[in-house]
């Protein structure tokens, strides 16, 4: 028999899953969308990644990052549950030792970590606005009517980016519809977006830092190739955009998973599960929290929301 | 006769000044009503009459004004004004009656602190008692006294603090506002969780003021904000011995975003920013915190 460890990424916008063996390497993966519901999708993204192995491997362990991490952590009993930066982190290292900085913008936050002979030496990230991040690209992509996909392609053939207000989403938001009303050219006002999240991204979470090479991006705004053109053109360096990136936190977090393996063996089959919750509001006191308790197989499991801790009652 | 009811806001002020009034209005004979810790109810209250732009903390006092309006004779506001030249405290410190005033119909107990302009803590203190019906004497003895108990309990906290530097846990420097760190709502679920993943926790208000603001130079030479120089003077005291420093702001804080940006370009030391508004979840909050653990822990394991 041979072991092999499960990491699952899940986020607001995608699940994503790898199997690796004992020497890191992934066996098989795959990434779906979340569509609003973490335990459909993970239950959908086990049956996948099921069928890429065979019967010679035994699951040893399974983390779980991402948003939804609790509660599929609960879910599927997973050995090691962590938030998505350390599991990012851990798998850019395990494919890039060499590494010094790592720039990461997803949809919610965007962070830069430092690293010297493959040891965390700083770290920041964005406060918590959203500035600058994935959403805000993806919100103004809808305003200019395009899809998100084209927008980097589109950012490439500019030939003059415009300027645009970089330190907060709002005055650019104001300054891109009226470079947009006194008649710039979409391409334009593409590529100064572009590079106004580098902008930004550097005055925001880079102040301060001294930014060496190699450095890798990654997170979802990473595919974005005129975000990647400004990064290179203004840091004066090479950026590496891995075609995994989007599997890092996975790949990251299966890592952990390994290293926190005990005897025990998981079984990826929970499609007979039965796994629900239940919120309410805890009228104790004046506070009101909102209660969410989560029962697996008819049985509560945990309970959380409540800001003094108190236990509460199967 | 009855004695004196006179309220307390456990917001802002109380965190400076909350167990001298105490020690100060109970030695006058005064009974004394604070304010119970913020909680849902409060800040909503406070939601209600403050307007849209103040601060999260300004917010918060007036929540907690708003609970004790109609349980006391007198609310204790003071205006607060400077602490000398180049010792500013921020504008909502000397705002505070004035809002209040307009906002609610009630009986305001206040004095004047205007270092500048000779307007001194015991000077103010001093005619308060008086105004209460006491002697200018017996006022000044009480207020000494009140003075001496008060010093020699933050003697023992600077000392409790400075002790945590030897601690062999990991050590973070909590920078901030007193008023912010230690509410209920706004800073104790992040003390809370640090709390919980046995972080060894220093605080940033705790340490000698006379100290913490010469220090400050060191790292600025040009702010004015008398609490601000505190924050930053404990900075450049610790920021060799901690292994990391985490800044509570309260959104929109004037003074914090220019110090605390101010002083992050200069950091030697891995930082993080949580800027707390009135959001009820946490778990942006506790990604950020536990994120910034971890790579606290592993920078540790490898030195």
């Amino acid at each position: 028999m041979k072991n092999c460890y499960l990491g699952i990424d899940i986020g607001s916008i995608s699940t994503k899953g790898v199997l690796i063996d004992d020497d890191n390497q992934i066996i098989s993966s795959e990434y779906i969308w979340t569509e609003g519901n973490p335990s459909l999708a993970v239950t959908k993204l086990l049956e996948i990644l099921k069928q890429g192995i065979d019967d010679t491997y035994v699951v040893k362990g399974i983390g779980t990052t991402g948003s939804a991490r609790k509660l599929i952590g609960l879910m599927v009993d997973a050995n090691i549950v962590k938030n998505e930066i350390t599991a990012h982190a851990v798998g850019t290292l395990s494919l890039y030792p060499e590494v010094k900085t790592i720039l990461e913008i997803g949809g919610q936050d965007s962070k830069i970590i430092m690293i010297d002979n493959g040891i965390i030496t700083d770290y920041s990230m964005n406060t918590l606005c959203s500035a600058g991040t994935g959403s805000f690209l993806s919100s103004q992509a809808k305003r200019l009517g395009i899809d998100i996909e084209e927008f980097g392609d589109i950012a490439l053939t500019s030939k003059n980016p415009v300027k645009i207000a970089a330190r907060c989403t709002v005055f650019a938001e104001s300054d891109l519809i009226h470079k947009a009303q006194v008649g710039y050219k979409k391409e334009d006002i593409i590529a100064g977006l572009c590079k106004s999240i580098v902008l930004n991204y550097l005055n925001n979470v880079g102040k301060g830092k001294k930014i060496k090479g190699p450095i890798v991006f990654q997170g979802g705004v990473s595919k974005n190739k005129g975000v990647v053109k400004y990064f290179k053109e203004i840091l004066k360096e090479d950026i590496i955009v891995d075609d995994n990136s989007h599997l890092m936190g996975a790949l990251g977090i299966a890592i952990l998973a390994k290293k926190n393996a005990t005897d025990k063996s998981y079984s990826l089959d929970v499609k007979n599960l039965s796994f629900e919750t239940k919120g309410f509001e805890c009228n104790a006191c004046p506070n009101n929290c909102e209660i969410l308790k989560i029962y697996k197989d008819g049985e509560m499991v945990d309970a959380w929301g409540s800001r003094c801790g108190r236990e509460f009652s199967k | 006769m009855d004695k004196v009811k006179i309220g307390i806001p456990r917001s802002m002020y109380y965190y400076y000044y909350g167990n001298l009034w105490q020690q100060f209005l109970k030695a006058l004979d005064c009974e004394v009503v604070v304010s119970p810790i913020t909680n849902k109810q409060i800040m909503e209250l406070g939601m209600k009459y403050a307007n849209d732009e103040m601060c999260v903390s300004m917010k918060n006092y007036i929540g907690h004004v708003a609970y004790l309006k109609d349980k006391c004779d007198y609310i204790l506001i003071p205006r607060i004004d400077n602490y000398g030249i180049d010792n500013q405290t921020c504008t909502n410190f000397l705002a505070t009656y004035d809002i209040i005033h307009n906002l609610f119909p009630i009986q305001i107990l206040s004095y004047n602190i205007d270092v500048a302009h000779k307007e001194t803590e015991e000077r103010a203190m001093i005619e308060l008692g008086m105004r209460l019906g006491c002697s200018k004497q017996s006022s000044k003895r009480i207020y000494e006294e009140a003075k001496d108990i008060i010093e020699n309990q933050k003697e023992k906290n600077i000392q409790k603090n400075m002790a945590k530097l030897k601690s062999n846990r990991l050590k973070i420097l909590v920078v901030g506002h007193p008023y912010n760190i230690y509410d209920a709502y706004i800073g104790d679920p992040i003390i809370k969780y640090l709390k919980k993943q046995d972080v060894e926790i220093i605080y940033s208000d705790e340490f000698n003021s006379y100290m913490t603001n010469r220090i400050s130079n060191s790292l600025s030479h040009e702010l004015y904000f008398k609490y601000s120089k505190e924050n930053i003077g404990a900075i450049a005291l610790v920021q060799n011995i901690v292994d990391g420093i985490l800044f509570i702001t309260s959104f929109p804080c004037g003074p914090d975003s220019l110090a605390n940006e101010l002083v992050m370009r200069k950091l030697k030391v891995p930082y993080i920013n949580l800027i707390v508004d009135d959001m009820d979840g946490n778990a942006g909050i506790e990604t950020r915190l536990e994120s910034f653990l971890d790579i606290l822990e592993r920078k540790r394991i490898h030195e």
